[in-house]
């Protein structure tokens, strides 16, 4: 009995000093799912705009069904905890909080310009509506996301 | 002794070459320089943020500075400014008024750059409207003995020379180490710093600590070896369009603005710049 006891205790002593992934690092591991998504989107869209490929509507539709398919939750994305996860490391930075007001402005950028990226029909719209799709993606990561190597 | 050592010496203005201006080259320099990163105007002044009135809080670990109105208003600008003083303050770190500059201004690697060059951009300053905005004082803790300080600094800090062109390389690839070392001023970020704050000159562009604490400056070495870009074509779009076209790493930690200075410059600059980074293993 006592022995049980001194294991059960080394055990959980042992487990304390370890994190467990939480609801922290889901909200992270989301909205990372979803940023990955944009990412590959660009593979889809640059090509495009540096004439290596012709416009294809099939495919520009097909990158925002996956861009959607994951990033549902985005409003939910940046909750105040969301700074650190239990496991996993985060690249936002506290100036998304700090600055709440800068940090909307931004993303709301970016959802217009993605919007009207998703609205055109054919190579001229595109190309004239994908710098400022650029543009969003850099307001955000400009201001408020960690520089890493 | 302190007192002896830490005396700013500035250069005397007939060390100056004659010059003819050359506001085109000087407005090519500005940009390469990334003068407006750090000297336009605040939020909330008012003024049109696109110029260099000057005024944004720049927080560095010794205080918070409040970079000064480049434009050429002769109260609050440098609109009374010599040659010789503008020289000074962009390659010595010596004030208009004879007092040494803190580093976060980088003359560091200013100081790399032709006298020619520093003068045309001073000339293309003067081109500019003048603005009157008159800047806050630095909020730097005893920053008259700081800047004495700074005579000592330079001693190890401070090395001078201009940059070495190596006649065995092309001559866009000397271009690109000019423009990487002097106006350029990636080293202030992309070199990591010795205990004295020096650029630790053994891992030149080996990325390092961000300086304002949070993140990482990565590595400028071996670009295309560790798959970051894939040759030097790849490298110069990327800081012509930076996440416009995708490219996602030119964005964070400052390197945004550098990216939309670069997006200025001659395509034959940019190219220089990637051709030489791209060449350090």
């Amino acid at each position: 009995m006592m022995r049980q006891l001194l294991v059960a205790t080394a055990l959980s002593l042992g487990l304390a000093s370890v994190s467990f992934a939480g609801p922290i690092d889901d909200k992270i591991k989301e909205r990372q799912t979803c940023m990955k998504a944009q990412g590959a989107s660009m593979g889809v869209f640059v090509p495009i705009m540096k004439g290596e490929k012709p416009y294809d509507a099939a495919a520009v539709k097909a990158a925002f069904d996956a861009i959607e398919a994951v990033c549902g939750g985005w409003a939910g994305f940046w909750g105040a905890d969301t700074g650190k996860g239990e496991t996993l490391e985060a690249w936002a930075k506290p100036e998304i909080w700090s600055d709440a007001a800068g940090f909307k402005d931004a993303e709301a950028k970016a959802y217009a310009a993605s919007t009207a990226l998703k609205a055109s029909t054919d190579e001229a719209s595109f190309k004239a509506a994908f710098p400022a799709f650029g543009d969003g993606c850099k307001g955000c990561h400009e201001k408020f996301r960690r520089p890493k190597e | 002794m302190f007192w002896v050592i830490t005396i700013p010496r500035p250069l005397d203005a007939a060390t100056l070459p004659t010059h003819t201006a050359d506001v085109a080259n000087g407005e090519k320099l500005f940009h390469a320089s990334g003068c407006h990163s750090c000297h336009l105007p605040s939020k909330d002044s008012g003024f049109d943020r696109a110029t260099v009135a000057g005024g944004t809080a720049l927080k560095t670990p010794v205080g918070t500075f409040y970079p000064p109105n480049l434009t050429p208003d002769p109260e609050t600008g440098i609109g009374k400014w010599t040659d010789i003083q503008f020289v000074n303050a962009m390659q010595q770190g010596i004030s208009e008024e004879g007092e040494h500059l803190i580093p976060a201004f980088p003359y560091t690697s200013y100081t790399h750059m032709t006298v020619k060059d520093v003068l045309d951009i001073k000339a293309y300053l003067f081109t500019l409207p003048p603005i009157k905005n008159a800047t806050p004082d630095h909020d730097v803790l005893a920053l008259p003995i700081v800047r004495r300080g700074m005579g000592a600094w330079k001693i190890i800090g401070l090395d001078d020379g201009k940059t070495v062109a190596d006649a065995a390389q092309s001559e866009s690839w000397n271009r690109g180490k000019y423009l990487v070392e002097g106006p350029g001023h990636c080293n202030e970020c992309h070199t990591p710093r010795t205990i004295f704050m020096t650029s630790n000159t053994s891992k030149y562009l080996a990325g390092g600590p961000h300086p304002e604490g949070v993140g990482q400056v990565p590595s400028l070495r071996d670009l295309v070896g560790r798959g970051k870009y894939k040759d030097v074509a790849d490298l110069t779009l990327a800081f012509q369009y930076g996440e416009t076209y995708g490219y996602s790493k030119m964005s964070s930690g400052g390197m945004g603005a550098v990216q939309t200075n670069l997006s200025k410059l001659p395509e034959a600059d940019v190219k220089a710049i990637a051709e030489y980074l791209v060449s350090l293993k």
